[in-house]
């Protein structure tokens, strides 16, 4: 559905390039995870994909469109919901969506029915200048589905909201990709990507330095490690453990048999551990 | 179709903002002020305070032919403030001037002194001769100085002979002209309209380069022209209203409203052109403001030569406010030159269209900037 090959993207054009050699498909269906720090070329990548930055170097096609040479009736198959809430202050939530469903030439959908579903529905006649800044991005959200999109770009889709609405937000992404959208997902924030994503990609200045999906990544570069808290007399002790060092393993038998046991989980590497262990580098 | 969504949107927007209501509320208050407090014409009398320092035969000689041009054919008793007192004076009106005639040389001096007055004594001397001193003010020009001194070479007999053997015979005598008021509709009619849409379209695109609009708008089918094209609507509109509501009481049916209209669009198209195209290379109105102030000062220019006319270079008529001027003038004549308002108009069409263009190639490159 997207196809990205050897892109690469420099703003003043001087050969100090903030996107090098960057190379990705994604499959119809595929929830994409685009994961990095602040200023690591995410945004950038996904303005050459909608068309809002002119692709300057490489190949991408979308939809089966050339993304240099953008076609009208692309527009009409994708959807943006920006980091950055941008919506008319000074029109009503309704009045918003009401008028950018008119800039499309496909069947739009009923704004009412996409308040509703961002909570937004009581405020529908309210302007979204009185809107808190969580209520404005909830109507960014609701506004990059008025079209129906088939490829849909979420720009940190949950940042700033609380985490009700944030899983309510999750929630119709889930949906959505189970009603076969494509979704690119960029954000810096790991617990979303691991949830939500099929396969996601770690960019850092400006490349790629690996993709696979979340569950590989665990497997390959996650430990396998067990947190045990037991009782020694009076005591409440704590240890983490290898399950594949004999020696850990040994104590953990010795632990289990001898000892009252308190709790004891087996802890996975999260995706964050694992971008920091790949790239060497934090997502803040 | 998505043009007029596009341009509903701008007009709700414009509507509940402030630009919008500045423009129709300086029509309204330049309604009032031409309706109220300008006058149709500006009185351009001169005030001239004379002692005539000589016996009262001399006098009554001197008034005599002062009265024979004076408009109501007598003097009238008047009181004028000297020295925060209150004296008596006799005043003649005549075409070009109202004439005081003082009761004493240093009332006279004090005028011209302490009232920058244009002030004069006529004295006589022994053998019935008129004698003349001017009190001027230091501004007066060489020219003018030098025709005082050669004035009382000859009698005043000899040169009124002189003149009225003079014959001034005009070229044209049927043609159409404005009263002073109505000669300052032009001027406003630029300004409101036209330079303020200069400014008022780049603060909307700054508006919505702060709400991050632009790139939502972007990512549709709807070509980037589009958006643009209903903003220089709504411009365009603000422009016809506030023009009409100075025009139509004020002027009532003179004007050829349908040229005025064509007129005020393609005007309108060409400074919101403009504007748009200034816009395009800024990131907001504070960064804007130098250059959109050269413009619009640049554009107030030939309104000097249009109130001067003895001012009036070559390249003051290359500015477009200078053509626009003499568009608006024609068409409030009524009787105006219409192959020149359409000529202007297709000029000012033209060239909007090709700054549009420019534009709009700007604003498709810098979506994200």
């Amino acid at each position: 559905m997207i196809t990205v090959k050897n892109l690469f993207h420099s703003y003043n054009k001087d050969g100090n390039y903030q996107v090098k050699d960057v190379s990705f498909d994604i499959e119809k269906g595929e929830v994409f995870g685009f994961l990095g720090p602040s200023g690591a070329g995410k945004s950038t990548v996904q303005n050459i994909l909608t068309g809002l930055l002119q692709l300057q170097q490489g190949e991408a096609t979308l939809g089966g469109y050339d993304v240099k040479n953008m076609s009208k009736d692309m527009f009409n198959k994708i959807g943006m919901s920006f980091e950055q809430s941008n919506v008319y202050s000074k029109l009503t939530a309704k009045e918003n969506l009401h008028f950018y469903g008119k800039l499309f030439d496909n069947p739009t959908r009923d704004p009412m029915e996409l308040l509703k579903l961002v909570g937004l529905a009581d405020k529908a006649d309210i302007r979204a200048g009185e809107f808190s800044k969580g209520m404005k991005h909830r109507l960014t959200f609701a506004r990059s589905m008025i079209n129906n999109p088939e490829i849909w770009f979420l720009d940190e889709p949950t940042t700033g909201l609380d985490p009700s609405i944030a899983a309510d937000i999750k929630d119709i992404i889930k949906q959505k990709n189970k009603e076969g959208i494509t979704i690119f997902l960029t954000t810096h924030n790991m617990f979303i990507a691991d949830e939500l994503c099929d396969r996601v990609a770690f960019i850092v200045d400006g490349e790629i330095k690996l993709i696979d999906s979340p569950e590989n990544l665990k497997l390959q570069y996650g430990d396998k490690l067990v947190k045990v808290e037991y009782f020694q007399g009076d005591q409440v002790l704590q240890k983490t453990l290898s399950i594949v060092l004999p020696e850990d393993k040994e104590l953990l038998r010795n632990i289990i048999e001898n000892h009252e046991i308190r709790t004891m989980h087996t802890k996975e590497a999260t995706l964050e551990e694992i971008f920091i262990k790949v790239t060497g580098r934090g997502l803040i | 179709m998505k043009l007029f969504s596009s341009f509903v949107k701008e007009l709700k927007i414009a509507s509940r903002g402030f630009y919008f209501y500045i423009e129709i509320f300086m029509a309204l208050l330049i309604l009032v002020l031409f309706l109220f407090v300008i006058p149709d014409n500006f009185d351009s009398k001169k005030s001239e305070y004379i002692y005539l320092d000589m016996p009262a035969e001399g006098s009554e000689i001197y008034l005599k032919a002062i009265l024979d041009e004076s408009i109501e054919g007598k003097a009238e008793e008047v009181k004028v403030k000297i020295n925060k007192e209150e004296k008596k004076a006799s005043l003649y009106t005549t075409d070009n001037s109202r004439i005081y005639i003082l009761t004493s040389r240093e009332d006279t001096i004090y005028m011209a002194d302490k009232e920058r007055k244009i002030a004069a004594i006529i004295g006589m001397d022994e053998n019935y001769n008129f004698h003349y001193e001017y009190y001027l003010q230091g501004y007066e020009s060489a020219r003018y100085k030098d025709l005082l001194k050669i004035l009382h070479v000859h009698s005043s007999d000899v040169i009124e002979e002189a003149m009225d053997n003079i014959e001034v015979r005009p070229l044209l005598i049927n043609y159409d002209s404005l009263s002073d008021r109505e000669n300052m509709l032009p001027s406003i009619l630029v300004f409101n309209g036209s330079l303020m849409g200069l400014f008022i379209i780049a603060a909307y695109i700054f508006l919505d380069r702060q709400e991050g609009v632009i790139k939502a708008f972007a990512l549709t089918p709807t070509p980037v022209w589009q958006y643009l094209m209903s903003k220089i609507g709504v411009l365009m509109l603000t422009s016809i209203v506030s023009s009409f509501i100075v025009l139509l009481p004020l002027m009532k049916l003179r004007p050829d409203y349908l040229l005025l209209l064509v007129l005020l669009i393609t005007t309108a198209f060409f400074s919101s052109s403009l504007g748009l195209l200034i816009a395009s290379f800024y990131k907001d109105i504070i960064q804007a403001f130098g250059t959109i102030y050269i413009f619009m000062m640049i554009m107030i220019l030939p309104n000097i030569a249009y109130f001067m006319p003895s001012w009036n270079p070559i390249w003051i008529k290359i500015i477009p406010t200078y053509p626009m001027l003499e568009g608006f003038k024609s068409v409030i004549l009524g009787s105006g030159d219409t192959s020149y308002v359409l000529s202007i108009s297709a000029g000012f069409l033209f060239a909007g269209m090709i700054l549009f263009a420019l534009a709009n190639h700007r604003y498709k490159k810098t979506l994200v900037v």
